[in-house]
């Protein structure tokens, strides 16, 4: 073997075990258990053929599910997108503090997503309905996650406030990428600041914006830990993500085949959305 | 995910030439009191070395560690359907000649039985709890208010307070599970527990017989605060403790919660009042924790003996006093002020197991009840429930 080649083996062929144990071989294994009617414990169990896919095209919180999920991942993606490129922006412009401003905007990435949706579960029941209060704003003066038809929404403002942060610092890595001397020669052209971001700024961090997309909107498809913290899927399965309702069901309720099918469609479903998205964005960016 | 990480620990055999026992428990308001009662044990024992394990979620913990067939050695849950479903899944050992079991209350042995549709007994009936409504003595007497017997003394009292401006009942119903609560009340007294039996035979719907259970939970909703669904259990026991609420539908269990809060409050507690027919109101009480051992633990000796240690009347009643729980162990008394008007029915055995022990987890009772509540569509959630119901059983 070229012994420039070995290091390459050396670095990949471990990674490649690992991903296949603790990845690939459990994902085979639900895929195995979804023809099941494994409860999750015991000895014994049937194959049932397509029983449980069949039952999960029935099933209409499997419905309800999909439907908030994609509603949430939707807003999310695009609420984190717009205000991050703002934030990023302003972050990249010549301000003062302008390395403290980055580390205060980066800090929401590092805490843990159940602690700030406790945090922030706390501020919805007992702070903000005092301000609404006192404000005489009715809509504000009750808790919003206790809500039906609200609470997505109290569940949509933690998850971008949570998220902006790694997408900023991504497109900053972005805006760092462009060359000054663009700048310069625009600004001789007499562009204007607005003309600025579109014709330059916008078009050069394209790869960053696709990936940007991406990331969003798989996080936000597998939103677990905000709803866990916050809501706990309700009022009623109001706000019941897909992965919320495959561990409720999987593991709370007994139900480990049936979700682990529920599991093998959803994947197919990110899998595709990723794809495509990637596609759709890539070929947006090569024709600038 | 979080289950799974937590899971991780386990108990090996004999570090330091003792037998090693996992004791797995599912109350962390108890963690306190086990751990003094282990600490006691070990003591005594030179022999034996107990471990308590209290995690988090700890149901759902048992379940991912039952997959890995890494099954602690003793386990103490509640008499719940996930109880239920591992029963049946022969995890157990089956304990129905053990000599654990002579002390034990044989309604709640018969209970377990009911519960799991089994003629063996895997579990030993520890502490039972009671469902019915809290108030606050202090505030009932300030308004003049006399305890409600019946339904229509509820709803007048509730009123009364109303009027006056206050607070009747304190609802915390973001917490899905605290719907459950008037739900299971109702539902036991007005339809029964029978009607589980039947429904699993689909002779029976929710549809032809919990109207009323419906009806009545819904009127309650009247008496409660702004922000009903704003709340939840904890912010519920801070706002009781503080007297801004006359009544409070709860458990036993959080009455030790409420005195963190406030020490000095006066606590009473009565049997929830479905119906008019004062006499024939039945407390809402089940189990509250009951212990098992593994099928393939080879220290079944061992653990049998600390077992036993647990079921001795100090020490059970011990147990009983700081978590205000009830005994199934026979002839030993609950003398806390705050249960007092409840005792009369557990010794008379005017009692009923809680309903929603009979519903499978997967129909998620608690956030359809939660739902209805929040849309008061009677139809619709009777609807729901029995299509619920199918489904579940349908995917068995």
């Amino acid at each position: 073997m070229n012994k420039r080649i070995a290091p390459y083996y050396w670095m990949t062929v471990p990674a490649v075990i690992l991903f296949f144990v603790f990845m690939t071989l459990p994902a085979l294994q639900g895929i195995y258990y979804s023809f099941t009617n494994y409860n999750g414990f015991g000895k014994e169990y049937d194959f049932v053929g397509f029983k449980n896919y069949f039952n999960l095209f029935q099933d209409d919180n499997v419905g309800n599910a999909y439907w908030f999920t994609f509603k949430f991942a939707i807003v999310v993606t695009i609420l984190t997108n717009i205000l991050s490129l703002l934030i990023a922006l302003g972050l990249n412009a010549k301000i003062k503090f302008r390395n403290f401003f980055r580390g205060i905007y980066f800090l929401p990435n590092i805490l843990s997503v159940l602690i700030v949706g406790y945090i922030f579960n706390y501020l919805f029941s007992n702070v903000f309905p005092i301000w609404g209060q006192n404000l005489g704003i009715n809509a504000l003066s009750t808790n919003i996650l206790g809500s039906e038809s609200l609470a997505w929404i109290g569940i949509v403002i933690v998850a971008v406030w949570q998220s902006v942060a790694l997408n900023t610092i991504l497109y900053l890595a972005g805006l760092q990428t462009i060359p000054t001397t663009l700048y310069e020669a625009s600004n001789l052209d007499g562009a204007g600041k607005w003309r600025e971001f579109w014709s330059i700024t916008f078009p050069l961090i394209a790869p960053f914006f696709t990936i940007n997309m991406v990331l969003a909107m798989k996080n936000s498809l597998m939103v677990f830990d905000q709803i866990v913290a916050l809501t706990n899927g309700g009022p009623g399965r109001a706000t019941q993500s897909i992965s919320h309702l495959i561990y409720t069901g999987g593991f709370e309720g007994g139900e480990y085949a049936y979700q682990s099918a529920n599991s093998v469609i959803y994947f197919i479903v990110i899998a595709v959305i990723s794809i495509l998205q990637i596609r759709f964005l890539q070929r947006r960016e090569m024709d600038l | 995910m979080m289950a799974v990480l937590l899971s991780s620990c386990t108990s090996g055999d004999s570090a330091n030439g003792k037998v090693q026992i996992e004791f797995f428990q599912n109350k962390p308001e108890a963690k306190t009191t086990f751990d003094e009662l282990i600490k006691t044990f070990n003591a005594e024992h030179d022999d034996i070395q107990v471990t308590q394990v209290n995690p988090p979620d700890a149901e759902t913990v048992l379940k991912t560690r039952v997959v890995k067939n890494d099954i602690p050695d003793i386990m103490a849950m509640g008499a719940t359907d996930t109880y239920s479903i591992l029963a049946q899944s022969d995890i157990f050992t089956n304990l129905t000649d053990s000599s654990l079991l002579q002390t034990i209350d044989p309604n709640y042995i018969q209970m377990l039985k009911d519960l799991t549709g089994m003629d063996e007994v895997t579990g030993i009936p520890y502490a039972t709890n009671a469902n019915g409504i809290m108030y606050n003595k202090t505030l009932f007497k300030e308004m003049g208010l006399d305890v409600p017997k019946t339904w229509d003394e509820l709803i007048a009292t509730a009123q009364k307070i109303k009027d006056a401006g206050e607070i009747p009942f304190y609802f915390t119903y973001k917490d899905d599970w605290q719907t459950s609560l008037p739900f299971n009340a109702l539902a036991s007294n007005l339809v029964g527990i029978d009607f589980y039996q039947e429904r699993r035979d689909n002779k029976v719907t929710f549809k032809e017989k919990y109207r009323e259970v419906a009806e009545k939970q819904l009127e309650l909703m009247k008496y409660g605060h702004g922000d009903n669904f704003g709340k939840a259990y904890s912010d519920g026991n801070r706002a009781f403790a503080n007297g801004e609420a006359f009544m409070y539908i709860q458990g036993t269990w959080a009455i030790s919660e409420i005195r963190k809060a406030n020490p000095n409050i006066e606590i009473g507690f009565f049997p929830f009042p479905t119906g008019n027919d004062a006499s024939k109101i039945k407390l809402v009480n089940g189990i509250d924790s009951l212990f098992t051992i593994a099928a393939d633990t080879p220290n079944r000796e061992q653990a049998e003996t600390f077992i036993a240690f647990l079921l001795k009347p100090e020490n059970i009643g011990r147990y009983i006093d700081e978590q205000t729980l009830f005994s199934a162990v026979e002839d030993v008394k609950q003398d806390d002020p705050a249960v007092q008007e409840l005792m009369p029915y557990i010794e008379q055995g005017k009692v009923i197991d809680f309903p929603d022990h009979y519903i499978p987890a997967a129909v998620q009772l608690n956030s359809i009840v939660q739902s209805f509540l929040q849309n008061q569509n009677i139809d619709n959630y009777l609807d729901t429930l029995d299509k619920e119901w199918d489904k579940v059983a349908n995917r068995r």
